[in-house]
Formats: structure tokens, C-alpha cells, sequence
């Protein structure tokens, strides 16, 4: 029963074997086997991805999927796009310049109305409790299939909030959390001068060396690569990543302020450096009471960093290679609630929309279609299966693939998904 | 079916203690002949279902016939000495199978920090350990575990693990409060109340939180299909779940069989926690038994079948419609020759102890995951729900006292491959609450908070330093590998830099106000490790203390930074 750390394990050891030379002189042999299997994943070209995750739910009729002539239509007022044919609310006034670069999804559809419960399945595709596993998110998912195992950086980061994280498939997957994006890592800095710092590591160095020449054990190894990648990570020039400091107030003002804004900027910056998923999130959007000011005041964030985002990855020339994924817990009623003083929209899973940018889709497009209330799916429903099989093809990530719990169970990567990938791309 | 059989090999197994008990010599051929005729019982079946991937790479593909587990008399006196003697005669008997050397016998010192961290989850003090190290009493090992068996700290590193596995992580379950049940399961540990006794309480369990906590099985397992998950899982170790949908791929269990467990639990009614936590008191949240089938709205997944109270591998349960069901399925679970439950416990136990079980994984004990030392397991099992009175205390003492238990982790050249014999000692990794507890040991960081976890509210286990740091470790998982060093960046950076290992004071508390290096260094390691630095180390930790152009107070720092960031001290040597 191989589990999957085994597997990395193995890995692990044949990288070590290759880089003393033993196995280098049929490396190339390995080569053709690691393209066919990469091939396997699909025609995605996407090597990074950012999740904006928009907790509490965002209402799809105030944002992307306007209703002007239902009973429920509220406030807004839907505006022309860059691209022909997709309409969305007046308050993303920017995000509508960049359409062109992306995609809608209005046919989501899901079968959780509460929050927690909604966020576990969109995050990791599978129902929260079923089958007694806890299973990975996304980011873990891809941090696992994309992710660099020995490099200095994290394969997976979520800024602003607790996010999901890698359940079955261990702490080596879980994300790096940053809880402020303006303070950084923690605990990324020595709190003792460099010179100390390094005399310190030099010691762990000569103590882990004669304690694993006795043991011999694997996790003696394991502790030293750990040990060794933090250390690279506080010494990286890529760690500077993390910090906001060293970008230009010009460029962070594009984004918009608050702490959205600047995770935002933290993102792209990680992206440029290579880390294969970030996850930000953006709280607020459970708007039972005071629908429209807050959606209005949130869109406004939403709309200055996004479409600062795509403008810079698009002029990094990143925006074919990151994919961008703006989505919540699930949509909010048709219709509009008058239990408080303002009026407000409750839980709504059956439809809602999701929206992407970037990572190789050919933009423009819209995948499914609500009735006229946005009550209803009518065209092209779309579980959180498909849409995480979907981001799965597009970061050429085989979704059949499975993981194996500690318990040998395989478990697939996205269960019973009919992704999108070709109406997109 | 293969489970039918095994259940009738569960019957000619008691024959063996029978026979065992009486003494006959000719027992060991008699039950191999009854189970001979098992096999060919086995035959007539139809064949299994084919395996899948992970069933056919453990076993490859060989149609070499499986060897007969000899059946090995259980002894019939509660005796520890007797029952390591047993388990080291079979530990034994693979050696010179394989053709491998054991390792020899651990030091003082690495046994010293085992056994403290293996039964009671923190390191000993550097006073425990010069203690220790510098006694001359040929029986201080044994003293040493008996002593650490009646530790408070042996309840607190049971209800760790126990509660981490009976509270699952669930949205569900962020209004049920886990520090009743933790304390719970602190009390019933130090009071070691017999395992079948416990389980007992926890799948009979009645009344409110605040009077009777066990109940918190039911309200942080609030369905009957978790209940069946769990309760075949942890107290049978088996993985029923795959079989809540469609029969199970790997075995014979069929989904009427896992319905026909879950009955059991049909008329339980545990109150929505949810609820009570609104204006309400989740301390007076609870459980009740009914007659007739309960009635909670999502009690039953959807996909629930109607079946009536069926015994797993075994028959229709006679149960009348008015009795409680759930003590009717505790006396069969807890019966000593219930094929599961004295096996789960006993491999749970060697598992938490060695770091593997004789089966592995320690829950997924199927007939096709055969067991490393099926006799041994199958002996100690029947002993354990016999003459042994399932005593926890007296299992964990004497596998202790094995010299399977004692020997050092230091593999030789000729067993270094083996994994599975215990030719050596697996080196296991700390889990968080190990870690934290050793770290305050170290630095006095969490100090107070380490013996009880508490809220900042006082009442849930949930928040507080020690609780805070171990979430931070485990990441969104349940608990962490006792073999794999699994701590990602994240963890090493918070080690390395944060206040909990940089503490100021750490220092000056662990060595005085002595700077004398040899001293000094003496008891840093006596600290961290529970040993004296060799006096190779000794003399580089000297020439680093001199040379470093600091003070000295501030290289025994360094010292100490690296010995506490060592994998020396995150593994169990």
C-alpha cells in the first residue's frame, strides 16, 4: 500500500540519488515518462492560481448576474463590458474593461446553504464528513500536484483569512497563513542578529548530522529538508515577496486601499515568484441586512484590485500563465428580504455565479444561464465538481488522479465532475 | 463468507484457551486441524471480489497458500513479566526467520525519554533525569513505568488522543463543547476503568453534558452513520464507511451489514447543539434512548437503509422493540470473544507504543491486511479480554517491559531494512501536544496552561496556548503521523523565531546562575534531551562557547536554541 507521501518520499530519495549522480546517467529516460504523464492533465497552461474568495456569499444578482426586470432586481444597474454580450453591475466599473480576459460562470448550482458547509465543498469538491475523511482544498491539491517540494518558497498561501487546508494529504501541503498582508510572515524573521542567527544554524547543522548518522530514520531527513527550506525561505531574495514594503506606493494604489487591496498585491507578487496558489479573501458579503450599500462599498474593493490585477499580470506577461478565481460560499435569494430596517438577501446555493481571468481561457465568454428571477439554472448547471475539475484542467492537472488517505483509501482528486475547460479555452 | 468463517475461527480460538487453560500439549494440532477445515470451508465460497490497486501492490502477486497462524495458549494469569516473556519468545521467532540481529538494548537515556513521552507525553525534568541516569537499581525500568503509569500526565496524553479521535473535526461541531469530554476521558484513563467498561460508557452513554460527558459521542457524532463509522473504526478497527453506499470493494462487508449495525443506534436522540447554544446552556444538552425509532431531522443520511439490529460478521440481534438497543450492542462489542474489539485495542496499544501496529493501517484491520505476528496479537487479544480484565494500565506495563519495547532505536547494518519485525525501535515524531508539553518543560513557556487546556472563556479545551499551538501544528488534520515528520515551513519558522522557543528566560531557568560552560551545557542537555552530551559534543559545544566571541550566556543560548530546534528533540529516539 503506497500512500501518496510514500510516493513523495521516494521521489524524494531519487532526487536526493540523482543529484550524487548515482542515477545520472539514465535521467533522461525519465524525462519522456513525466511529460506523458504531465500531458494527461490536459491542454491547461496555467502554472499558478489565485483564489479570491468572497466570504459570507456574494449576491450573483448585484454583481454578475443582473436581473434588471425580476421582482427582486434591487438597486443595481447593469453596464456594458469589453466583452460583447456580458453585462454585469455598474459598481464593477473596472472589472468590466478586463471582461474580455475572462469568464462567467452563472451556472452555479450547489447543495450547501450553510456557511461552513458550503465553503468545505467549494474549496475541496467533496461534502464535509462524508466518508469520514477530511479532505485537502484546492490549493493543497495543487500544491501537492504543482507545487516545487524542496524550494525555498511555500506552495501554497492564503492571505486575510483561515482557509481550508490539506485534511488526508498532511501538513506538508497546508497553506502558509498570513493573517495581514502588511506584517508579513510570521515568524519569518530571526529575532537575533544574522551573524548569531547563521552560528545557531551552523550548530543544528553538526547536531543533525551526527544524530541521523546513528538513526538513520527518514524523518530525521524529513526534519532536516523542513528545517532547511525555512531557512532558504528567510534568507531568499524571493521571501521579499512577502513584503509590501518594497513596492512602489504607485503601483500598490491601483488596487484600491485596505487590507484587501493589499493582499491582492501579495498575490501577484507570489505568483511572480512562482508559488502555485494564494488564496485571498475578502469577508463582509453576508448581507442578510443592508444588502446594497454593503455590496456596493465591497464591489468597490473587488473592482480597483481585480482589475489592477489582470492590467499588471497581463503586462508581466502572467496572465496566460495565472489563473484568477473570484467566487463565495453560494449566491443570495432572488429576492429581497424586509426583516430589518434595510432590506437584505439570504443563503442561496441553487444559483449563483462565479467569475475567472487569466490562465489561458479565451475570454469573453459566459458558461450557463439563470432563469429571469436568477432563481434558477436554465442552461449548462454547474457543480463545484466541475468548476474545480475545470480549474484542475486548466493548471494541466489530471482531476482522475488519486490521492491515498493515511488508510490506503484512493480517494480522486474531483469526484464525479463534467468540467467546462472546452467551452472556455 | 470469509467474515462468517473468521467469526467461527473467533470460536475455535476460545477452544484453544480452553485448551491452552488446561494445559494439553496437543492443543496447537487439534485447533490446526479445526482450522484446516475453516480453510476449506473458506474454499467453497464464492471468490472474493477482485482487489484493486492498493490491496495488490501490498501483496503481490503471489498464489503462495497464506501459512496458518499458529495458535499460541494465552497465559492465564495476569502477569506482566509473563506476558513480555510471551511477546519477546514471538518477537523473537521472525529473527531468525528472516535471518536479521535485533538490536541490542536501549541506553538509560534513550529509554528514559521514551517511556516519559510514550506514557505520559512530556519529557522528563532534568532533575527526573540525572535521577534516573545516576540510580544503580537494577529494577529502576520497571519502577520507572509503574511510577509513570500512575502519573496524572498518562490520563492527559490518553484524552489527547482519544479525544482528537472520538471529536472530529466538523462545522457541526464548533457549538459542543470538548473540554467535558476531555476530562472525561482524563479521569476514566487515571482511574483506569477497564476498556470494555469505557467503551461501555461512551456507546450506552445517557443524560446531560454537564452531568455525564460521554455523551458528547453522540452530540459530535450526531448521525447514525458516523456513529457506525466510528464506533467500527476506533473500538473494532474496522473502516465500515465504504460500505454506508455500496458494498465494500476490499471485503465482504455489505451495505445491509453496515445498516444493520447502524440500527443500533436508531433510537438515540441527541439534542441539536446548535440550538442550545442560542441563549441556551450546551452544558445541559444531551442524550436520551427511545422506544421506537428517533425522530431528529438529519439523524439519518438519506441514503439510510431499514434493517433490523444485525451483529457485524455475525446474526440478527435479539432485540425486542421496546428494549434499548445500545447496551444490547455494547455486551456483544465487549464480550472477550468478540473477534474485533480486544484486537483493536491490543494493536491500537502496541501501535501507540512502537509506532506501527502489527497491522497497519491500525484501524483497517481486514483479513487481506494481515497482521506481522498474527499469533502474538491473536494471543495477547484473548488475554487481554480475559485474565487480562482489560486493563489498559497492565497491557501498556507489559509491553513495556518487553525487550522488544527496550531495545535502542539504532538499527544495525543487518536490520536496518526491517520495518516491520521490530528488530529496532521506530523512531517516532512528537505530536503537537507532546511538543508542547516538552517545549514548556524547556522554557517554561505555557507554564500552567500545559496541565489543563483552557479557554480564554475557562470552560472549552478550545483556545489557550497549548490548544493554539497545537492546531497550529496539526494544520486542519486530526492528528498527526507517529512516524513521518510531517511540520511543514510554517512550523519551522515558528520554532525557530518565535517567542516560545526565544524566550528570554528560558535560559536562566533551566541553568541558573551558573555560566560555567561544562555545567551549563551539562544541564541544557539533561533539559532537552534527557542525557549527558557525549563528551565528543561536550567538547565542540565547549570550543563553540569560546569561540564565538559573545558572551557566554549568549552562545549557551545558541545552545540551547539548537538543541530544542534538533530532531532530536521533536522524535522519540
Amino acid at each position: 500500500m503506497f500512500s501518496s507521501r510514500l510516493q513523495e518520499k521516494t521521489r524524494r530519495d531519487f532526487m536526493k540519488l540523482s543529484a550524487a549522480g548515482v542515477f545520472a546517467p539514465s535521467l533522461s529516460g525519465w524525462l519522456p515518462v513525466m511529460a506523458k504523464a504531465a500531458a494527461k492533465g490536459g491542454k491547461g497552461q496555467a502554472k499558478s492560481c489565485i483564489l479570491l474568495w468572497m466570504d459570507g456569499g456574494p449576491s450573483h444578482k448585484d454583481t454578475f448576474d443582473l436581473k434588471p426586470d425580476s421582482k427582486g432586481a434591487g438597486d443595481f444597474k447593469p453596464i456594458k463590458t469589453s466583452a460583447p454580450g456580458i453585462e454585469i453591475s455598474e459598481h464593477l466599473p473596472n472589472i468590466a474593461k478586463v471582461m474580455h480576459h475572462g469568464t462567467v460562470v452563472r451556472g452555479m448550482s450547489t447543495p450547501e446553504g450553510a456557511h461552513p458547509r458550503a465553503k468545505y465543498i467549494g474549496h475541496t469538491g467533496y461534502r464535509e464528513g462524508q466518508g469520514g475523511l477530511i479532505y485537502p482544498s484546492i490549493g493543497s491539491l495543487v500544491s501537492k500536484e504543482l507545487g516545487n517540494p524542496d524550494g525555498s518558497m511555500p506552495n501554497f498561501v492564503t492571505i486575510g483569512g483561515r482557509s481550508f487546508g490539506s485534511g488526508f494529504l498532511g501538513p506538508k501541503h497546508q497553506p502558509l497563513l498570513i493573517t495581514d498582508a502588511n506584517r508579513g510572515v510570521e515568524d519569518l524573521r530571526a529575532t537575533i542578529a544574522n551573524g548569531q542567527f547563521d552560528n545557531r544554524v551552523g550548530l543544528l547543522e553538526k547536531m543533525e548530522k551526527a544524530f541521523q548518522r546513528e538513526y538513520q530514520a527518514d524523518a530525521i531527513n524529513d526534519h532536516t529538508t523542513t528545517y532547511q527550506r525555512a531557512v532558504k525561505l528567510m534568507q531568499s531574495k524571493e521571501s521579499k515577496a512577502f513584503d509590501l514594503t518594497s513596492e512602489p506606493s504607485a503601483a500598490r494604489e491601483k488596487y484600491g486601499s485596505g487590507k484587501f487591496a493589499d493582499s491582492v498585491v501579495m498575490a501577484r507578487r507570489l505568483v511572480e515568484v512562482g508559488v502555485p496558489f494564494v488564496e485571498v479573501s475578502l469577508g463582509g458579503w453576508d448581507t442578510h441586512q443592508d444588502n446594497f450599500a454593503r455590496v456596493q462599498s465591497l464591489s468597490g474593493q473587488v473592482d480597483s484590485a481585480v482589475s489592477a490585477l489582470v492590467a499588471d499580470l497581463k503586462d508581466r506577461g502572467l496572465l496566460d500563465s495565472t489563473l484568477i478565481v473570484w467566487m463565495g460560499d453560494f449566491g443570495r435569494t432572488p429576492n429581497i428580504n424586509t426583516r430589518g430596517a434595510k432590506p437584505g438577501r439570504d443563503h442561496y446555493p441553487r444559483a449563483w455565479s462565479l467569475a475567472m481571468w487569466g490562465g489561458g481561457i479565451k475570454g469573453g465568454s459566459v458558461v450557463g444561464k439563470t432563469d429571469k428571477e436568477g432563481a434558477t439554472v436554465v442552461e449548462r448547471p454547474t457543480s463545484a465538481q466541475d468548476y474545480l475539475a475545470t480549474v484542475c484542467e486548466l493548471m494541466a492537472i489530471d482531476y482522475t488522479k488519486k490521492n491515498e488517505t493515511a488508510t490506503a483509501r484512493p480517494i480522486q482528486i474531483v469526484e464525479k465532475a463534467k468540467p467546462f475547460t472546452d467551452m472556455i479555452v | 463468507m470469509r467474515y462468517r468463517a473468521f467469526s467461527l475461527f473467533a470460536l475455535t480460538a476460545g477452544l484453544a484457551v480452553l485448551l491452552g487453560d488446561i494445559g494439553l500439549g496437543v492443543a496447537d494440532a487439534q485447533v490446526a486441524k479445526v482450522q484446516n477445515k475453516n480453510k476449506k470451508l473458506k474454499k467453497a465460497d464464492p471468490p472474493p471480489v477482485a482487489p484493486v490497486a492498493p490491496v495488490a501492490k501490498a501483496q503481490p502477486a503471489k498464489p503462495a497458500p497464506k501459512p496458518l497462524p499458529t495458535v499460541i495458549p494465552a497465559p492465564k494469569t495476569k502477569d506482566a513479566i509473563g506476558l513480555a516473556k510471551l511477546i519477546d519468545a514471538e518477537v523473537n521467532k521472525k529473527f531468525t526467520e528472516a535471518k536479521i540481529t535485533p538490536s541490542t538494548r536501549s541506553s538509560d537515556d534513550e529509554f528514559l525519554r521514551r517511556v516519559y513521552l510514550d506514557i505520559t507525553g512530556v519529557i522528563p525534568t532534568a532533575d527526573k533525569a540525572r535521577e534516573f541516569l545516576d540510580s544503580t537499581d537494577p529494577e529502576k525500568r520497571v519502577k520507572l513505568i509503574d511510577e509513570l503509569l500512575t502519573d496524572p500526565n498518562y490520563g492527559r496524553r490518553m484524552a489527547d488522543i482519544w479525544s482528537a479521535k472520538l471529536f472530529p473535526i466538523d462545522s457541526a461541531n464548533r457549538f459542543v463543547l470538548k473540554e467535558p469530554l476531555y476530562k472525561w476521558f482524563e479521569g476514566e484513563f487515571n482511574k483506569n476503568v477497564a476498556w470494555d467498561k469505557l467503551v461501555t460508557s461512551l456507546i450506552t452513554a445517557t443524560g446531560e453534558v454537564g452531568t455525564n460527558p460521554a455523551v458528547t459521542y453522540f452530540l459530535a457524532n450526531r448521525s447514525v452513520d458516523k456513529l457506525t463509522d466510528t464506533t467500527a473504526q476506533h473500538f473494532m478497527g474496522i473502516q465500515l464507511q465504504c460500505a454506508q453506499c455500496h458494498n465494500h470493494p476490499f471485503t465482504d462487508w455489505k451495505q445491509s451489514e453496515y445498516w444493520g449495525m447502524a440500527t443500533f443506534y436508531s433510537k438515540v436522540r441527541a439534542d441539536n447543539p446548535k440550538n442550545a447554544n442560542k441563549g441556551g446552556d450546551n452544558t445541559k444538552i444531551g442524550v436520551t434512548e427511545n422506544n421506537a425509532k428517533s425522530k431528529i431531522k438529519d439523524f439519518f443520511p438519506e441514503s439510510a437503509k431499514t434493517v433490523p439490529a444485525t451483529y457485524l460478521g455475525g446474526g440478527e440481534a435479539e432485540v425486542s422493540l421496546n428494549e434499548a438497543y445500545r447496551p444490547v450492542l455494547a455486551k456483544w462489542m465487549t464480550a472477550p470473544e468478540n473477534p474485533f474489539f480486544s484486537k483493536a485495542i491490543v494493536n491500537r496499544t502496541w501501535a501507540h507504543l512502537f509506532g506501527r501496529g502489527f497491522v497497519n493501517p491500525i484501524d483497517d484491520m481486514l483479513e487481506e491486511n494481515a497482521p506481522t505476528h498474527p499469533g502474538l496479537l491473536d494471543a495477547m487479544a484473548r488475554h487481554f479480554g480475559t485474565a487480562g480484565e482489560f486493563d489498559l494500565k497492565y497491557l501498556i506495563k507489559a509491553i513495556c517491559l518487553s525487550d522488544a519495547y527496550q531495545r535502542t532505536s539504532k538499527p544495525t547494518e543487518d536490520n536496518k531494512t526491517d520495518q516491520s519485525l521490530f528488530s529496532h525501535m521506530t523512531v517516532k515524531v512528537l505530536s503537537p501536544e507532546q511538543l508542547f508539553d516538552s517545549l514548556a518543560v524547556v522554557t517554561g513557556i505555557g507554564r500552567g496552561n500545559a496541565a489543563s487546556p483552557k479557554a480564554k472563556g475557562g470552560k472549552n479545551a478550545v483556545g489557550g496556548p497549548r490548544t493554539a499551538f497545537v492546531n497550529f501544528f496539526l494544520a486542519g488534520s486530526e492528528a498527526t503521523s507517529p512516524v513521518e515528520y510531517e511540520a511543514g515551513i510554517p512550523q519551522a519558522l515558528r520554532l525557530m523565531n518565535s517567542r516560545i522557543v526565544n524566550n528570554p528566560g528560558s535560559l536562566r531557568g533551566i541553568v541558573g546562575k551558573t555560566t560555567e560552560p561544562t555545567q551549563a551545557i551539562e544541564q541544557i542537555y539533561l533539559t532537552a534531551l534527557s542525557r549527558r552530551p557525549t563528551a565528543e559534543e561536550m567538547k565542540m559545544l565547549k570550543e563553540y562557547v569560546a569561540s564565538s566571541g559573545m558572551s557566554s550566556m549568549s552562545a549557551l543560548e545558541d545552545i540551547l536554541w539548537a538543541t530544542i530546534n534538533s530532531s532530536e528533540f521533536t522524535l522519540v529516539r
